[in-house]
């Protein structure tokens, strides 16, 4: 039979750790002193025995620090990950929001001819009516200004740029079609809406791309440079753009800011004026059919505004016309316009 | 005890005293007022257009005057004494501040591309600030340091 199995030492062990990883030291039992020796009593040795206990410490002191500092490095470094991944998160959210965003498109109102119901209530409005509104509820009045005579064809003329898509412009436009009509007659205007992504969206209005006017007194120039997309329509002449340069700014209209603004309208060499005399607020929810009706009513809001701008511009043409035709020129209405415009 | 690294510290407060300048021209725009009731000819970039919108205003107060406070609030918790201070309220506070700003700040770009078709670049100047401060503010919380080993 095998002899017996002698049964394993015992062993004391220490743990040191490193940066990357901890070794234990065994101590085998028969190297450890089991008792105090009687030779031990040298002070020189005794000194070398503590000195050694004291290294030993000092190592395991410094390998728990390293391990501590390696454990809060860990920590840090995870939590700088997570916080990545939040951050990188976030800027992909940021990014899917942008470039949707900038391809998205939200179409606007579809311009189409205009009604003969519209045109036939915007473009003869009774003179009682005008004559009733006067001057109305207008405040911001057209500029005059010195500026060398804005002809056409031997005719003063008239020149108007907007887009499809400003509200304050499809605001300005009922009075401006209002006005022009007792001079002249227009054809091919168009319908349509402001853009719904702006202030006063949906503002129902007209356009005056594609449209033509005819006058025996004046000129006219409609320009809507962009649709209610945005989209490029109308481009102005090298002429007009000159024009628009020199007179779409301060001193002549605005402040700084507003140079260039629409809509822009030069009369004659006399007066200009930029943006819209009135809020484009009061079309909120209408049809077009409705706002056309509403300027038919001397007691309505709208027509307290739109007629009333409407004979300003009445008065400014008066003025260009040497009054004429008498009927319109010699009205209430227009003089009492005329009576508020500024001079020069 | 712990401490943020400086730089950190340093970005952050430069950072919120970038956006309260940002935010303060924006709030004396705003009160200034624009009246002119004119469209710009400036394609996508309209200020007005941004600022004088719907979206402006958040129950009945301006934008830009919650956008004024909110950074001066966080020229107050980003700066060198602020972050000194272990308090959890205070850092919590401070990573929640700039948390909700950046939801609030998405959804005014949201509103800008997605309602308006407009971009108001000293507002997308307000934006970038406080993402780069959500960043800043993040990295400063994750990269803390024991003060003895600083």
């Amino acid at each position: 039979m095998g002899g017996e199995v002698p049964a394993p030492e015992k062993f004391l062990s220490y743990t040191t750790c490193g940066s990357t990883s901890c070794i234990t030291e065994g101590v085998p039992p028969k190297r450890r002193p089991t008792g105090t020796p009687a030779n031990l009593s040298a002070p020189g040795s005794n000194a070398a025995a503590s000195a050694k206990a004291e290294e030993r410490r000092a190592k395991r002191v410094a390998a728990a620090e390293e391990a501590r500092r390696e454990l809060a490095a860990r920590q840090r470094r995870s939590r700088l990950l997570g916080v990545g991944a939040i951050i990188l998160a976030v800027v992909v959210v940021v990014a899917i929001v942008v470039a949707v965003g900038l391809l998205h498109s939200d179409k606007g109102a579809k311009t189409t001819a205009a009604s003969d119901e519209v045109i036939s209530g915007v473009t003869s409005i009774p003179a009682a009516t005008f004559d009733k509104v006067g001057a109305g509820n207008i405040k911001t009045l057209p500029s005059a200004i010195t500026a060398d005579p804005l002809t056409a064809d031997g005719k003063p003329r008239m020149l108007y740029v907007g887009a499809e898509y400003c509200p304050y412009c499809a605001a300005e436009r009922w009075s401006v079609v209002a006005a022009l009509a007792r001079f002249g007659t227009f054809a091919g205007l168009g319908q349509t809406a402001s853009t719904p992504k702006d202030v006063f969206p949906n503002t129902p209005t007209l356009s005056f791309h594609g449209s033509s006017y005819t006058s025996q007194y004046i000129s006219f120039s409609g320009y809507e440079i962009e649709d209610t997309n945005g989209k490029p329509l109308d481009t102005l002449t090298s002429d007009d753009n000159t024009l628009v340069q020199k007179y779409n700014a301060p001193p002549y209209v605005g402040t700084g800011d507003t140079a260039g603004s629409i809509p822009f309208i030069a009369m004659f060499g006399s007066y200009v004026s930029q943006g819209a005399s009135y809020s484009p607020d009061l079309f909120k929810g209408m049809t077009h059919a409705e706002v056309a009706n509403a300027m038919q009513d001397p007691t309505t809001d709208v027509a307290k505004n739109v007629d009333a701008m409407a004979n300003f511009f009445s008065a400014i043409i008066c003025k260009a016309t040497d009054g004429q035709p008498g009927d319109v020129c010699t009205s209430s209405g227009v003089q009492a316009a005329a009576a508020k415009l500024p001079t020069t | 005890m712990s401490r943020v690294p400086r730089s950190l510290v340093w970005a952050s407060f430069v950072l919120a005293i970038v956006g309260l300048l940002d935010a303060v021209y924006l709030a004396y725009e705003h009160g200034s007022g624009s009246n002119s009731l004119a469209c710009p000819e400036t394609g996508h970039l309209d200020c007005a257009k941004v600022t004088t919108s719907t979206y402006s205003e958040l129950h009945g107060i301006p934008v830009a005057y919650l956008g004024l406070a909110f950074f001066v609030l966080l020229v107050l918790v980003m700066s060198p004494w602020a972050w000194a201070n272990q308090s959890p309220l205070l850092r919590w506070g401070r990573v929640a501040l700039v948390a909700g700003g950046l939801v609030f700040a998405i959804y005014l770009v949201w509103a800008e591309l997605y309602r308006l078709d407009a971009i108001c670049l000293y507002c997308t100047g307000v934006h970038l600030a406080i993402f780069l401060l959500f960043v800043v503010t993040l990295l400063a919380e994750a990269a803390r340091m024991p003060a003895e080993d600083a």
